[in-house]
C-alpha cells in the first residue's frame, strides 16, 4: 500500500513539474543591465549567509564562470535554495 | 517532252527543206544547250546562296547566344557588385565592433558559446591525517586497538552538465591507511531541475535525513576530523540511499525567509546481520541483499530570519525515514536539527532516534543519538601587546567543541572486530579511529559519549589544518552481542583519549 501511494505521489509530482516552466539560463543572459545590477546586489547579500550556513563562503575568483554554472546547480540541490536566490548568488560569483 | 515534240515537228517538215531544218535544229539545240547551261548556273547560284543563307543563319544564332551570355555576365556582375557592397558594409560593422571595447558579460557569453552547452568540472577534497591513540584499557576479549598512523583520503566530485536543467554528479573516494586501502563510489546521481520549486534526484545519494550526511560530511566542510557519534561509527539511520528524491525550496517572506522540502524513496535500510546492534550496511550492498522492503522519507526545513535584519541565519528542520528490512520487518526513524550562526559564531545540533523491529519475536533494536557543537572564528581578534604578524596568524584560528552520544541496547561484536571501512562505503565500524566519517576508538559501546575539542587553522576558505582531541566517556550498561545472538553484559567500559590531526584541501 505504501509503495502504491509513493508511486502515485511521485508520478503526480513529476507531471506537475513538467507542466511548470523551466527557467533557462538564457533568460539570465537576456536580462537588462539594471536587472543584472539588482541581482548582483542581492547575491552580495545572500552569498555570505547562504554559503556559510554549511561551509565557508568561497570567493568567485576560485572558479571559472562556467564552473560556477555547474557548482551552483549542485548547491541549489543540496541546499534546496530558491531559484531566484540561486541566480543572484551566481551573478555575484561570476562577477568575482 | 519538249525536245521530243520538236523532233517530231522537225521530221514532218523534212520534206520541205532539209537545210533550213538542220539550221533550225542546230539553233534549237544551241538554245537548249544554252538553257541547260543557264539552268546549271542558276542551280549553282541557288546552292551558293543557300550556303550563304545557312552560314548567315548560323552566325545569327551565335550572335544571339553571345548576346545572351553577355546579358548573363552583366547580371552576374551586378549581383557581385551588390554582394561586394554588402560585404564591405559587414566588414565596416565588424571593424567598428572590434574597435569598440568588449564588455565582460559579452566576453563571458562568447567563451560559453565556444565551450558549448555541455560542460563538466572536477571539485571535491583531499586530505592527509595522523591519528594517535593508545587504548590502554581495551575491552575484554575484544580487539585491542591502537593507532599511530598516517592516512590519506581523496574524494573528487565530478559534475557534468549536458544542459542548464540537468546535472550529473559522482563522488569517488579513495582511502589509504594502516587499516587498509579502498575505493568507493560515494554518490552517483542525476538531478533534473523541473521548475523553480521542484528538482528530481535519482541514483545513489547521501541520506537527506537531518543535516549531517548531506551537508556536513565532506572533509573540508566538517569542522572536526571525525563525525559526531550518531553519524559515524554507530549510525542511527543509514548513511546513504539508492532511490529517487523530489526536493525544492521557496521564499515565503522577506529575502532569506525560506522553506524547503525533500521527499524520497529507495531500497530501504540494511544491516550487517540479523542480530541486535548490527551495523548499518552500505546502500550499494542493498541491491544484492536479501528481502529488503522499500523506504520512504521526508525532511522539512525552515529559515525564519530575514537577511536584512542582521540577526544571523537560523535553520530548523525535522526528518523522518521509514522502511522495511529483511523479510518485512519495520525500521522507523525521525529526528530534529538546528543550525544557527551569526558573525563569527556557529552552532548546530541534531537529535534522532530509530526503531528496528527484530525477527523471531526479539525485543526491538532501538537507537538514539545526538550532538551539539559550537565554533568561533577569531577573525576579529587583536591581542594587545603582540606584533601584528602574530595577530594575523591568530585570526585564522577557529576553536570548536562538540558533545555527542549514542544509546542503544547492544552492539555486535562481529562489527567491532571487523575491518574498518576507511571512511568508505563498507560497514563503517571498528574500534580503530578512522578517517573522515568514522569515530573514535572507545565509541563502539552501547552507551557512547564523546567530547571533542578542536582547533582549526584556516589557510583559505577551503584549506584547513584541523587538530582534534577526543575524550571518550562511555557509560556502563548495554550488551555485546555475538554472531549467534548471545548477549554478554558490557559492564563498565574504560574511558579513552585520541588525538587526530588533518590537513584538508577543498578544491
Amino acid at each position: 500500500m505504501m509503495r502504491k501511494i509513493f508511486v502515485a505521489i511521485a508520478f503526480a509530482a513529476l507531471a506537475i513539474g513538467w507542466t511548470g516552466a523551466r527557467v533557462s539560463a538564457q533568460e539570465q543572459d537576456n536580462m537588462s543591465p539594471a536587472e543584472h545590477k539588482r541581482l548582483f546586489r542581492e547575491g552580495a547579500k545572500l552569498w555570505p549567509i547562504y554559503c556559510n550556513t554549511c561551509h565557508n563562503a568561497r570567493p568567485g575568483s576560485e572558479k571559472a564562470p562556467y564552473e560556477w554554472d555547474l557548482i551552483i546547480m549542485h548547491m541549489r540541490t543540496l541546499g534546496n535554495l530558491p531559484q531566484e536566490d540561486t541566480n543572484a548568488i551566481l551573478e555575484y560569483l561570476k562577477a568575482r | 517532252m519538249g525536245v521530243a515534240a520538236l523532233s517530231i515537228a522537225g521530221l514532218a517538215r523534212a520534206a520541205d527543206s532539209d537545210a533550213t531544218d538542220a539550221a533550225a535544229l542546230k539553233e534549237i539545240r544551241a538554245e537548249m544547250h544554252q538553257m541547260r547551261e543557264e539552268r546549271k548556273r542558276d542551280r549553282e547560284v541557288i546552292r551558293s546562296l543557300e550556303v550563304k543563307v545557312q552560314q548567315l543563319e548560323t552566325k545569327d544564332q551565335k550572335v544571339e547566344t553571345t548576346t545572351q551570355q553577355l546579358q548573363n555576365t552583366d547580371q552576374k556582375l551586378k549581383e557581385t557588385t551588390l554582394e561586394l557592397q554588402q560585404t564591405n558594409q559587414q566588414v565596416k560593422t565588424l571593424q567598428t565592433k572590434v574597435d569598440a571595447p568588449i564588455a565582460t558579460q559579452q566576453f563571458g557569453n562568447a567563451v560559453e558559446r565556444y565551450l558549448g552547452s555541455h560542460s563538466f568540472t572536477v571539485t571535491g577534497a583531499a586530505g592527509g591525517e595522523f591519528i594517535y591513540d593508545q587504548q590502554s584499557g581495551a575491552l575484554d576479549d575484544l580487539h585491542h586497538a591502537s593507532q599511530n598512523s598516517f592516512f590519506f583520503d581523496w574524494e573528487p566530485m565530478i559534475l557534468y552538465r549536458p544542459t542548464d536543467w540537468i546535472l550529473f554528479e559522482g563522488v569517488f573516494s579513495a582511502g589509504f591507511g594502516a587499516t587498509g586501502t579502498g575505493t568507493d563510489l560515494s554518490t552517483a546521481d542525476f538531478q533534473i531541475f523541473l521548475n523553480k520549486y521542484m528538482t528530481v534526484v535519482g541514483g545513489l545519494f547521501d541520506q537527506p535525513f537531518g543535516d549531517w550526511y548531506e551537508n556536513q560530511s565532506p572533509m573540508w566542510v566538517n569542522r572536526f576530523v571525525t563525525a559526531p557519534l550518531p553519524f559515524g561509527v554507530e549510525p542511527v539511520v543509514p548513511p546513504g540511499e539508492l532511490g529517487i528524491q523530489l526536493r525544492g525550496g521557496m521564499q515565503f517572506g522577506a529575502l532569506g525567509q525560506d522553506f524547503d522540502y525533500t521527499v524520497w524513496g529507495g531500497n530501504g535500510p540494511n544491516f550487517s546481520s540479523d542480530v541486535l546492534g548490527a551495523a548499518m550496511s552500505s546502500p550499494t550492498s542493498i541491491a544484492s541483499a536479501e528481502t529488503n522492503g522499500k523506504s520512504i522519507g521526508a525532511r522539512f526545513r525552515i529559515y525564519p530570519l530575514p537577511v536584512d535584519t542582521n540577526w544571523g541565519r537560523l535553520e530548523l528542520g525535522a526528518s523522518t525515514y521509514n522502511g522495511k528490512w529483511a523479510n518485512g520487518n519495520w525500521f522507523n526513524s525521525w529526528g530534529v536539527d538546528f543550525n544557527y550562526f551569526i558573525g563569527n559564531l556557529q552552532t548546530r545540533g541534531e537529535w534522532l532516534q530509530s526503531y528496528r523491529q527484530m525477527p523471531m519475536g526479539q525485543a526491538s533494536d532501538n537507537r538514539q543519538g545526538w550532538y551539539v557543537q559550537a565554533g568561533y572564528f577569531l577573525t576579529g581578534l587583536k591581542v594587545p601587546g603582540i606584533p601584528d604578524v602574530i595577530n594575523d596568524y591568530l585570526r585564522r584560528f577557529e576553536p570548536l567543541v562538540r558533545y555527542s552520544g549514542v544509546n542503544q541496547r547492544g552492539v555486535s561484536t562481529d562489527d567491532i572486530q571487523g575491518a574498518t571501512g576507511v571512511g568508505l562505503g563498507g560497514t563503517q565500524v571498528g574500534l580503530v579511529p578512522d578517517f573522515g566519517i568514522n569515530g573514535s576508538p572507545a565509541t563502539y559501546a552501547p552507551h557512547s559519549r564523546e567530547v571533542a575539542l578542536a582547533l582549526d587553522y584556516w589557510i583559505a576558505p577551503s584549506i584547513v589544518w584541523q587538530n582534534e582531541f577526543d575524550i571518550e566517556l562511555p557509560r556502563a550498561g548495554g550488551v555485546f552481542v555475538s554472531s549467534t545472538g548471545a548477549e554478554t553484559p558490557a559492564g563498565s567500559i574504560p574511558n579513552d583519549h585520541a588525538f587526530l590531526s588533518q590537513f584538508t584541501i577543498g578544491f
